[in-house]
């Protein structure tokens, strides 16, 4: 029996989260436990409405009455104010948020923010290198943002969220919306995150492709081991 | 009723003229079937009565040497005006009325004592016929400022929803979430404030100095009032919004900085 212990990154434990909706309150998630390993990919699936989203909003502490542990690096979460979590467990949001300015504005977001004060902000060669590595490289800094196709959109609010370097990506359906060629980006983009001993939880539909090192599957508020095909 | 030398006071029998206004209004609200008629009706019974009873009470209460009574009247057309605004937000968030009735008070209090008593030096501080008119000029305008700022900055944030999530994701405080919606609303309530004092003696002479200058007074004498009035009208808009919305924004968010968003509340 091989007797390698993965370091785990980010543990859930015992997530239970109610929620109101349009018959009262119900449970969304039920005593839900999670880990994930640096270097490690693990895709959620589930039913449209299951929670998958929610799940990923209470791993990143953005829904209030969540109830549960939660731990980053052994360290529970109470130890980190709510901004340095975010900032160290990471989410990105389904539908990317452009804000009004050039490429560089948005990617720029974060530094102007007081939880990166202090902090080097990346220079405009960084931020070039980000893009070429997610096949942005006909996309210049100076560029409206809203100009850019919804593919494009999504790959710079992913390039934004990596360069403020989590130890944690929270990804809701990073490619449900993009074609062949940008979901390979982001994918391409994701291999680079966990490379560099970062870990990504996915919430994807899609087939399961290399990265993932695990699927579970999410359903009345459980979340179980997915079986590989 | 009668009036000062050189007024052409309205007596009864004009004001019953009057009213004959109301009835072309309300006929044409008939023929194009507005359904409004017996709100027209209603509303126009209303300002009779009201007007007319302010009449009364404020020349009872000019007579009246009592500084007590004056901030008690002021007091109560706060708690009046903050009910307004509050019913008026339908968008703002629950328990807002304690922090928008500070707002209205303060700037209420401030704005008006700062005029009457740096710019038009009444003696005494509380001179009824000074004060209660100006309050009410600073009450009345801070309200609206106050209601509309409220209701566009929680509006914008619920239509920033997915904008705010991606930025308390990043880190953001509450106040860096809610910054562009607060400012939007701010600017959007100064814009007309600025046309007004633009537009002022030019396109349109202004209420107060018309009511004057139709009571008798110089116009000269009429026009620094109505500049003193619209400067303090613009202050009053200006400070009771951003101190109604710098109190209450934070509400939209948990103590941890979560966006209680449309499916969160």
């Amino acid at each position: 029996m091989q007797a390698t212990i993965a370091q785990v990154l980010l543990e859930a434990r015992d997530l239970t989260v109610d929620l109101p909706g349009d018959e009262g309150v119900s449970r969304v998630l039920d005593r839900v436990a999670l880990s994930v390993a640096p270097g490690e990919v693990v895709d959620v699936t589930g039913p449209s409405g299951a929670g998958k989203s929610t799940l990923l909003r209470s791993l990143a502490r953005l829904l209030p009455r969540v109830d549960g542990t939660l731990l980053l690096d052994e360290r529970p979460a109470d130890e980190f104010s709510s901004s340095e979590w975010r900032s160290a467990v990471a989410l990105l949001p389904q539908k990317p948020a452009i804000v009004t300015g050039d490429v560089a504005a948005n990617l720029m977001l974060p530094w102007a923010l007081k939880v990166r004060h202090g902090r080097p902000a990346p220079d405009e060669n960084a931020l070039r290198v980000g893009l070429d590595s997610l096949w942005l490289s006909d996309v210049s800094l100076r560029r409206d943002a809203a100009r850019l196709s919804v593919g494009q959109q999504a790959r710079i609010a992913l390039l934004r969220v990596m360069l403020t370097s989590p130890r944690v990506l929270l990804l809701d359906e990073p490619d449900a919306a993009l074609d062949a060629a940008s979901s390979a980006a982001v994918a391409a983009g994701v291999r680079a995150f966990v490379a560099g001993g970062g870990a990504v939880v996915r919430v994807r539909h899609r087939e399961p492709d290399e990265l993932s090192a695990r699927r579970l599957r999410l359903e009345a508020g459980r979340l179980v081991e997915e079986s590989r095909p | 009723m009668s009036g000062d030398a050189g007024v052409l006071a309205i007596g009864w029998p004009q004001l019953v003229l009057a009213a004959g206004f109301m009835v072309v209004t309300g006929l044409i609200a008939l023929a194009m079937g507005l359904g409004l008629t017996r709100s027209l009706w209603l509303a126009t019974a209303r300002t009779y009565l009201q007007i007319l009873a302010l009449g009364l009470v404020l020349r009872w209460l000019f007579g009246v040497d009592s500084w007590w009574l004056v901030v008690a009247i002021i007091a109560f057309m706060t708690l009046m005006a903050a009910m307004t605004i509050v019913r008026r937000a339908p968008d703002a968030p629950q328990g807002v009325l304690a922090p928008t009735f500070f707002a209205v008070s303060a700037t209420g209090f401030l704005v008006t004592f700062a005029v009457t008593g740096l710019v038009v030096q009444v003696d005494p501080w509380y001179l009824p016929r000074y004060v209660i008119p100006i309050a009410g000029m600073v009450l009345g305008n801070s309200m609206n400022g106050i209601a509309l700022a409220l209701e566009r900055t929680f509006a914008d944030m619920d239509a920033r929803e997915s904008e705010i999530l991606a930025l308390t994701a990043l880190g953001a405080t509450p106040w860096e979430a809610a910054r562009d919606s607060v400012r939007t609303a701010l600017r959007a309530g100064m814009i007309p404030g600025i046309n007004t004092l633009s537009a002022a003696g030019i396109v349109f002479i202004p209420g107060m100095m018309s009511g004057q200058v139709l009571a008798g007074t110089d116009p000269l004498v009429a026009a620094p009032y109505q500049i003193v009035v619209m400067v303090m009208v613009a202050t009053a808009d200006v400070l009771g919004s951003t101190l109604a919305v710098m109190l209450t924004y934070r509400r939209r968010f948990t103590h941890d900085g979560v966006f209680l968003e449309k499916g969160l509340r």
